[in-house]
Formats: C-alpha cells, sequence, structure tokens
C-alpha cells in the first residue's frame, strides 16, 4: 500500500520486521518535520512511550511503553488476499539461473528435490486450489471487488490466523467470495467488530468458525454468527470471553464449542449455553472452573441442561471435588470425559483409584481421558466403589432389608448412585422401586447390599491385631474357672494342647479339643487334626475352646 | 500397473492392516462396501475431478461391479482375530479368500510359527497370494504387516519370505515392523522370537520400517492425553506414518515414487535396511487450531526424540540417508527454508561416504483423521524416514535380553520341542552381533 496518510489509515494493523501493530496516529508531531505514524504495539513491550511525546499526547495505549513513532515508510501495510496467494503458491517467473541456486545444502551434501517443479504448475493453477493457508502473510484486505471470486472459487478451507486484517467486514469481503467455503479460520487477527447488528454478507456453507486470540466479545461472537446459519464448529480460545447472553436465534446448530483458556468463565455463565440444542462437544481447558451445578434434577435424576451433550472436556482445571462427577451424571446424553491434570486427579500413586471413583460416579460413560470403558473395568469400578463406601453406607442407615432402608440426606447426596447399586434382584423383580433411574443397558446390575465380611477394614499388620482372643471352658470340670488367653491363629492344635497340658498338669494325650462359635450357639466343632492350625477350624476372635479329659 | 500387495500376519499385522484399509478407504472415499462414494467430490467450478482411478489403482482392485477390492491378505494361525474382520465393520470390503486361519496357533513360538503349525498354512497362503499376484498388471512388490515378537509373526513370517523369495524374486519386499516393547509386552520370549526372525528375513528384505510400541505407548500417553493407551490408540498413529509412506503411490502426484526407489536412497548396504520414523505433528483432538504449524516447525519436530517412533538416540549416531515426505499444504519455498534452518540448528551429521544428504517430498493431498481417533486434523504432516547408525541400540536391547535367557536356556525347550536345535539360535544370535557390527562399521570415518 501507498504511504499517503489519509484518515481512514487510523485502526489500520501494520507490520513492522515481524512485529504487528495498529495505526492509531497520522500526522505530523513537531519538532521533527514529516508525516509520522503513531502506532500500538500487540507486544506492549515494544514500544518507546505511551503515545504522548514531549507533553502532548497524540494517541492513547494501554501500557507505558506500548506505542512508537514510525516513519509510513517503514510500515508495511499488507497486502490484498488474492496477492498473497500468488506470492505463496505461485510459480515465480524467473530465469532458470536463479532456480538452480536454490539447491540447499546441509552439511556440504546437497538437498535433492523431487518433483517440486511439478507441484508448483500445479498449485500454480489457483482455481484448483481448494485448501489454503496464509497464515502470518499480511494479508489486509480483500483486494478488488469480485477479484477472489474469479481468481480462486473453489476454496473451501482458508487458514488466515496472524495476518494484518483489522475489521470483521473486510474478512466477509474476502468470505463472501468463496462460495465453497467451509472452514475459515481468522485466529490471531485483532479484529474490530461491527457494533450494530449489520450483515454484510451470509457464508452460507460455513462449517467450522476459529476465532481464538482474536479479542472478541460473546455479543460480538453472536452477531458475528448471525452471518453462519450453518455453523457446526466455533473455537474461541484465549479470548477472555465472559459469556454475557443467552443465544436464541444463533448458534443453534453448532455441535462443538471449544472455549479453552478464557480465564473468565463461570459455572453460572455456562447456564447460557446449556440450551443450545445441537452442542455435543464442549471444550472447557484451563478455565479455572471447579464445580458444576444443576439444579433443575435432584438426586439421580438427568438435567434439561445440555441435552445432545456427548463428550465434556475439562482438562487443567480447579477441580478437586468428588460432587462434581455426581453433577456429571445428571447429563443425560454423556458419554466421553476428559479430565486430566487437575488437582483432584492429579496424583500418579491415586490416578488408578481415581479413574475407578469417576467410572463409578458416572453411569453412562463410555470413556474416560480417551479410554474407553470395557464391561469389565466397569464392573470392577463400581463393585470397588460400592464396597468403599459400605462402612458409610451403613453408618448412614443403610441396610439390605429395604424396608430398614432408611438413608441420611447427607449421604444420598455425596453418593447418588449407591443404592443404584445396592437394588437387589428380589426387590426388582417385586416391582418396587427404590429410586427411579433410566435403565439402559438390557441386562440389569444387581450387586446387593454390601455383605458384613466385605466391610471389614483390613487391620494393619501387627501381632497384637493377629492374636485371637479366646475363653477356655473346661465342661467336665465345672469348678475351673474360665480362662481368657490370647493365641496366634497359626499355631498348631497340638501347640494349643501342650499349652494347656502345662497349665492343667494333664497329659497331652489325654486331651479331646473343640470350639464353639458365639454365631451359632450349641454347634461344636472338634479339633481332632493336631496338625491343623486354628486358622484352619476358622476359629474367630471370641470364640470358646472347650478341653475335655 | 505398479500394484502393491499387502500381506498382514498374525495379531499385530492384522490389526494394524484393519486400521491401515479403513484410513485407506476414508482417504480415498471408499465405503466400506468398497463403492467409492462420489458425491463427496463436490464438482469443482471449472475444473474437473481430481479423483482418477489410476491413482489407487496400485492398492485396490476394481472388480465389474465398481467395488473396491484392496490388494490384501491377512493371515493368522488362530481364528479369532481374522473373526473380528470377518465380523466387524470392514467384512464387505475383503473377498473371503483374502482372509486365511487355521485352527491352531503358535503360541508365542517362533518354532511353531516356522516349523510345525505353519507349514501346514503355508501352501495356501501362496496359492492365494498367486491369485493375487495374476490380478496384477505389473507387480512392483510386498508391503509385509507383522510384528517381531509374537510366534505367527516371527516364524510364519520367515518361512513365508523364503518362499515369497523362491518365488518372486525380483520383486521389492517392504516389511513394517512391531518393535517388543516391554511395558505392553504380552510374552517373555519376545526377544528369542525377535532375534530369530530377524536372522532369517534379513536377507530376504529389502527394507524394515521398524515402530516400537513403547515410543509410540509415550506419544500417546504424554501428547495425545490418552490415560492407558490401547492397541487401537497406538495403531491409529502407527498407520498414519504408513499411510505418509505409501501415499505417493496411492495419489497421483509428483513424487511417483516406486518402492524401488525407496530402496535405492535409504538402503546403502543390503544388511543396513532398518530406517528410523518420525512423524510430526502430533496434535491431540482437543487442541485442534490451538496452535499452528508451520512447515519449519514440523521439520524441527521431525529430529526430537519425542516424536520418534523407535527409542533411540539419533544425536549419538551419523546419518547415511535421511526422506522427508510432506503432505498438505506445502509450498517448495518453505520446505528450502525449513531445510535450512535445520542445518543450522541440529547436530546433523552424515557419514563421509554417503553421496546424497536429503530427499525430500510432497504431496498435495492434506492428512486425513480417523473419526473418533485422538490426533487432530491438521493441514500439513511430514514424516521422516532416516537411516541412522543410533538405531543399533534397538538391537543391542533386544540381544541384551536375548542373552539373559539364554545363558540360562530358560523357555528354550519350547522351541526345541518344535523340532529347533540349539544350533539356530546361536547362528541367529552370531547374525545379530555380526549386524551390530557392520553398524558400527559402516559408521565409522576413513
Amino acid at each position: 500500500m501507498s504511504d499517503t496518510l489519509t484518515a481512514d489509515v487510523i485502526g489500520q494493523r501494520v507490520e513492522v520486521n515481524g512485529e504487528h501493530a495498529t495505526v492509531r496516529f497520522a500526522g505530523v508531531v513537531p519538532p521533527v518535520a514529516g508525516p509520522w505514524l503513531g502506532v500500538e504495539w500487540d507486544n506492549p513491550e515494544r514500544g518507546k512511550h505511551d503515545g504522548s511525546h514531549e507533553g502532548t499526547v497524540y494517541f492513547q495505549c494501554r501500557h507505558p511503553t506500548g506505542g512508537s513513532f514510525i516513519r509510513p515508510n517503514k510500515v508495511n501495510f499488507g497486502t490484498d488476499f488474492l496477492t498473497a496467494i500468488k506470492n505463496r503458491y505461485v510459480l515465480e517467473d524467473g530465469p532458470e539461473e536463479d532456480r538452480k541456486e536454490q539447491i540447499v545444502t546441509i552439511g556440504n551434501k546437497p538437498v535433492e528435490t523431487i518433483g517440486f517443479d511439478s507441484i508448483m504448475k500445479q498449485q500454480s493453477q489457483l482455481s484448483k486450489l481448494q485448501e489454503v493457508s496464509l497464515r502470518n502473510c499480511a494479508v489486509s484486505c480483500a483486494g478488488e471487488k469480485g477479484g477472489v471470486a474469479e481468481g480462486c472459487p473453489n476454496i473451501r478451507k482458508v487458514d488466515l490466523s496472524k495476518n494484518l486484517l483489522s475489521s470483521w467486514d473486510e474478512v466477509i469481503h474476502i468470505a463472501d467470495q468463496l462460495r465453497h467455503l467451509e472452514v475459515l479460520n481468522v485466529s490471531e487477527n485483532k479484529l474490530k467488530f461491527p457494533s450494530g447488528s449489520v450483515l454484510t454478507g451470509t457464508l452460507s456453507a460455513l462449517k467450522v468458525l476459529v476465532l481464538n486470540q482474536t479479542g472478541i466479545t460473546w455479543a460480538e461472537v453472536l452477531r458475528c454468527a448471525m452471518g453462519c446459519p450453518g455453523l457446526e464448529e466455533l473455537y474461541l480460545e484465549s479470548n477472555n470471553i465472559f459469556i454475557s447472553e443467552r443465544p436464541t436465534d444463533v448458534l443453534q446448530t453448532v455441535k462443538l464449542l471449544d472455549l479453552s483458556s478464557n480465564q473468565l468463565i463461570d459455572e453460572n455463565q455456562l447456564y447460557l449455553i446449556a440450551h443450545l440444542p445441537r452442542l455435543e462437544q464442549l471444550i472447557l481447558s484451563d478455565i479455572g472452573i471447579s464445580s458444576l451445578h444443576f439444579p433443575d434434577a435432584g438426586i439421580g435424576c438427568k438435567t434439561s441442561l445440555f441435552p445432545s451433550l456427548k463428550y465434556l472436556v475439562v482438562n487443567d482445571n480447579q477441580i478437586s471435588q468428588w460432587s462434581f462427577f455426581n453433577e456429571l451424571d445428571k447429563l443425560p446424553s454423556l458419554r466421553a470425559l476428559s479430565c486430566l491434570r487437575n488437582p483432584l486427579t492429579k496424583e500418579d500413586k491415586e490416578a488408578e483409584t481415581a479413574r475407578l471413583l469417576i467410572i463409578a460416579s458416572i453411569g453412562q460413560l463410555k470413556t474416560l481421558n480417551k479410554c474407553e470403558i470395557l464391561p469389565e473395568e466397569r464392573r470392577r469400578a463400581e463393585l470397588d466403589y460400592r464396597k468403599a463406601f459400605g462402612n458409610e453406607w451403613k453408618q448412614a442407615g443403610g441396610h439390605k432389608d429395604p424396608d430398614k432402608n432408611r438413608l441420611s440426606e447427607e449421604f444420598l447426596t455425596a453418593h447418588p448412585r449407591y443404592q443404584f447399586l445396592c437394588l437387589s434382584t428380589c426387590v426388582y423383580t417385586g416391582g418396587l422401586q427404590v429410586v427411579h433411574f433410566q435403565l439402559e443397558q438390557s441386562f440389569f446390575l444387581e450387586y446387593g447390599a454390601p455383605e458384613e465380611w466385605e466391610l471389614k477394614t483390613q487391620q494393619p499388620l501387627m501381632l497384637k491385631n493377629q492374636l485371637l482372643t479366646l475363653k477356655i471352658k473346661y465342661p467336665h470340670q465345672l469348678d475351673q474357672k474360665v480362662l481368657e488367653k490370647q493365641l496366634p491363629g497359626s499355631m498348631t492344635i497340638q501347640k494349643v494342647k501342650g499349652l494347656l497340658s502345662r497349665l492343667l498338669k494333664v497329659p497331652v494325650s489325654d486331651l479331646l479339643l473343640s470350639y464353639e462359635s458365639p454365631q451359632k450357639p450349641g454347634v461344636e466343632i472338634e479339633l481332632e487334626n493336631d496338625l491343623k492350625s486354628l486358622q484352619f477350624y476358622s476359629v474367630e476372635n471370641g470364640d470358646c475352646l472347650l478341653v475335655r479329659w | 500397473m505398479r500394484e502393491c500387495l499387502s500381506i498382514h500376519i498374525g495379531q499385530a499385522g492384522i490389526q494394524i492392516g484393519d486400521t491401515c484399509w479403513e484410513l485407506y478407504c476414508l482417504e480415498h472415499g471408499i465405503q466400506p462396501n468398497g463403492i467409492v462414494l462420489d458425491s463427496q467430490q463436490d464438482q469443482l467450478e471449472n475444473a474437473k475431478m481430481e479423483h482418477t482411478n489410476t491413482s489407487f489403482d496400485t492398492f485396490f482392485c476394481e472388480t465389474r461391479a465398481g467395488k473396491h477390492v484392496p490388494r490384501a491378505l491377512f493371515v493368522d494361525l488362530e481364528p479369532t482375530v481374522i473373526d473380528g474382520i470377518r465380523t466387524g465393520q470392514h467384512r464387505s470390503l475383503f473377498h473371503p479368500e483374502q482372509l486365511l486361519s487355521g485352527k491352531e496357533d503358535a503360541a508365542s513360538n517362533y518354532a511353531r510359527g516356522r516349523y510345525s503349525v505353519g507349514s501346514e498354512v503355508i501352501d495356501l497362503v501362496l496359492e492365494r497370494t498367486r491369485k493375487l499376484a495374476k490380478q496384477c498388471g505389473g507387480l512392483q512388490g510386498f508391503l509385509i504387516f507383522r510384528s517381531f515378537g509374537g510366534g505367527t509373526g516371527s516364524g510364519f513370517t520367515s518361512l513365508l519370505m523364503e518362499r515369497l523369495t523362491g518365488e518372486y524374486s525380483r520383486k521389492t519386499k517392504l516389511e513394517f515392523s512391531v518393535y517388543p516393547a516391554p511395558r505392553i509386552s504380552t510374552a517373555v520370549v519376545e526377544p528369542y522370537n525377535s532375534v530369530l526372525t530377524t536372522h532369517s528375513t534379513t536377507e530376504h528384505m529389502d527394507c524394515t520400517f521398524t515402530v516400537d510400541n513403547e515410543a509410540v505407548y509415550d506419544i500417546c500417553h504424554r501428547k495425545l492425553g490418552v490415560e492407558c493407551p490401547s492397541y487401537a490408540s497406538i495403531n491409529r498413529l502407527m498407520v498414519q506414518v504408513v499411510s505418509s509412506i505409501t501415499a505417493s503411490l496411492r495419489f497421483e502426484g509428483p513424487l511417483n515414487v516406486d518402492l524401488i526407489e525407496f530402496q535405492t536412497n535409504l538402503v546403502p548396504y543390503p544388511r543396513i535396511h532398518f530406517p528410523m520414523t518420525a512423524f510430526a505433528p502430533i496434535v491431540s483432538a482437543e487442541k485442534a487450531y490451538h496452535e499452528q504449524f508451520s512447515v519449519s516447525d514440523i521439520t524441527t519436530a521431525c529430529f526430537e526424540s519425542s516424536n520418534q517412533l523407535v527409542k533411540c538416540d539419533p544425536r549419538l549416531g551419523k546419518y547415511m540417508a535421511c526422506c522427508l515426505l510432506y503432505r498438505g499444504d506445502v509450498v517448495p519455498k518453505e520446505v528450502n527454508a525449513a531445510i535450512a534452518a535445520t542445518k543450522s540448528g541440529h547436530s546433523v551429521q552424515f557419514v563421509d561416504w554417503c553421496p546424497t544428504g536429503f530427499k525430500v517430498g510432497i504431496n498435495n493431498r492434506p492428512p486425513t483423521v480417523m473419526p473418533g481417533g485422538d490426533l487432530a486434523k491438521v493441514h500439513r504432516s511430514v514424516c521422516m524416514l532416516s537411516n541412522t547408525t543410533a538405531i543399533v541400540e534397538a538391537w543391542a536391547r533386544l540381544d541384551h535380553k536375548f542373552d539373559l535367557m539364554y545363558a540360562k536356556r530358560a523357555f528354550l525347550h519350547w522351541y526345541l520341542r518344535e523340532g529347533m536345535e540349539e544350533a539356530e539360535f546361536l547362528e541367529a544370535r552370531e547374525d545379530l552381533a555380526a549386524l551390530e557390527r557392520d553398524y558400527e562399521e559402516v559408521g565409522q570415518s576413513f
């Protein structure tokens, strides 16, 4: 572009030696003669001042070192779209010798290139180009009207990231001419978006729109989306977006929404996008979220929010409560989840346990962290979950018999799926339903309520924990006192007899031992094999040894 | 003309093959029943369709009904894995005669695959191969897919290679092999199988592209955010590399490389035919469009160890040859710039005696991703094939493990029982030791 300074140069995006900036001022800066451009750099430390010089404020900058004054001829205003395409893809008509000099060497070996001539010829046929990448090619405008439509009408995908486009209108000028355009990427351009609902064109074929790092606001997103009626994928990474309103007529066809790295988003704002009917994939990585609530659904019920959401990504967030996953269970269509690098799932040792707990908490999940959940894994996870919280369940009022089962509200909130995992067949076939659930599987889970023996916690391996406290009775000698002794379970019957023989002054061979358990009164079990241990006969703590001679 | 026959042997070969043909079908617009979906290619304004039959004729055979049948053979000594294909998504893509299974498997035993069980199936396999070869106008060669560690992959492949060299002596044979990795190892005797098979197939193979399960496992885990990579994830990544390598054979393009040209460039000596593969960019699907990868970015990434598909350090060795295969939106200008930048940035050391350094090719068709996969769709990708002396590290590791077990004659009886002799073990080990020495010699300066 020429260096004539007209008023419309203000706001344009320019490039100087690889650094991008926006023109904020054009005119004279005394005392130095000649025209100057005042620019605000994208990089806040690149400049020398904040727009003022020797006391006079010429333009405003956001940072004290964000601005500079530059001579217009040093600044690159960029080129138009078609020229940029030609620069990149078209074979330059230079003499033969020039091309020979371009042989590159590595070390002292030449690099042999195959078929580059043919490729260059092919790419020169611009009308055949379907996928075009003009990243960092200093594109600033569409060029003459209709030029793009004539030159390369078949473009389906265009990458215009990191260029010098200054406004959304300019983008529309280009995109409008490409009737088959399906994918448009204008990331890393500082665009000015229309303030009113002024539509300069409709991109009817557009399916994918990428607006990462453009500084766009939510209201502007909605306005731009009005021109894209068939939009399926929308990428808005790193824009400091604050979702301010609910999209009513726009974004209704969107299937994928990427809101990564927008730190201002919190869970309340998510309700505003919860009614998008086709939204299947939602990427919320790195937004600082720690909880989610679906207040319209009670414990064990499905929410009406996010009706089609199948895949949720919440990597790199602040999730530290298990209740997060209980809430996710309320989503009716959720089948896949990625939640890596959160405080709850960070510890490597506990990664396995964390995975099992997440699987058990969300009943319909099929894929977790991109690993398919096989039926055996799900079964293992659910059994583990049932066992792990069994004691809590009991303390909270849980009971095998459904009539006696009265769980506290607290327990139900913390473990909404627990009752489901405990439903036993007899209850179900009887038609009684403890809690109403939608069952997806054709077979039915019936693990039953956890049994006593499952809930026994492992005692630490100290000797005193391995000793059995036993009473010793002498049925034939009623005057003898009942002794209480602590014996290890691994002790053989022979050794027990030896001990008793020393105690009672009776020879070993005369002794006959048996035991009875308070749990089974009246049943006496003979300990006839001297070489077996007490454990072999399942003698337990609190049992009573009966000695006869 | 210039058709290629793919033979998939053993569980690894078959599962990779299944994923591979799925990807090929996606790239060529072929549906699971073999019919090309014409409407996928919308009519371009003022331009005729780019899609011509001769491009995928090398890999697919067109029947009179308009169905495209892959030129492939799936072989296994037991039926379960092949049954997966017979009942899977692509069952109507393959002719039933292309899916061969035996009844008794090789039980991770080279001897069974090679001698006892393998010998029962070999004649049938050769007959089917002949049939497929007859359908070709000018068969270029074979692409073999198999693993080193399995019984069928190691034993049966050795047997098959011997017979193929006998019948088709002048056809090229390339292979894609899966090198055993401790983390996803299924059999303790993998080192035995690997050493024995390398010894027998080295003289019959023209070029072997090894892929280390562990390297791919790491890539999936670290770069793609897959918590516990399964064979499916690993195969999907491997298949992208295979697709890059065969792209020039399947698409009409400027780099219409014959299989022979691969050999000529990458293999300086018949025994030094193990190039290392690297692939870039590897981007997780959730990070699509977050970062942009220019030609220079992906070229630099190829030289990083985290993008390699074999665990070894090329900085410790010297390059004998290097091939860069670009796909997608790549402009020759940028490739030249990228390579020039590489020369200054990395210690790319070549051997003294090798004349050409790099060979670079471009294929316009962009890389395709499989739906539901872990990789994001990118505009361009590059696959680097480099013959570097550093790969001897992988052989050294294998030999070491072999020695540990063989010193105690552990697990040997399984092999002796099937009719093998200890002498064969010693011979194989000697051969690999010689291979290590060859690599060393080749890397030395005058």
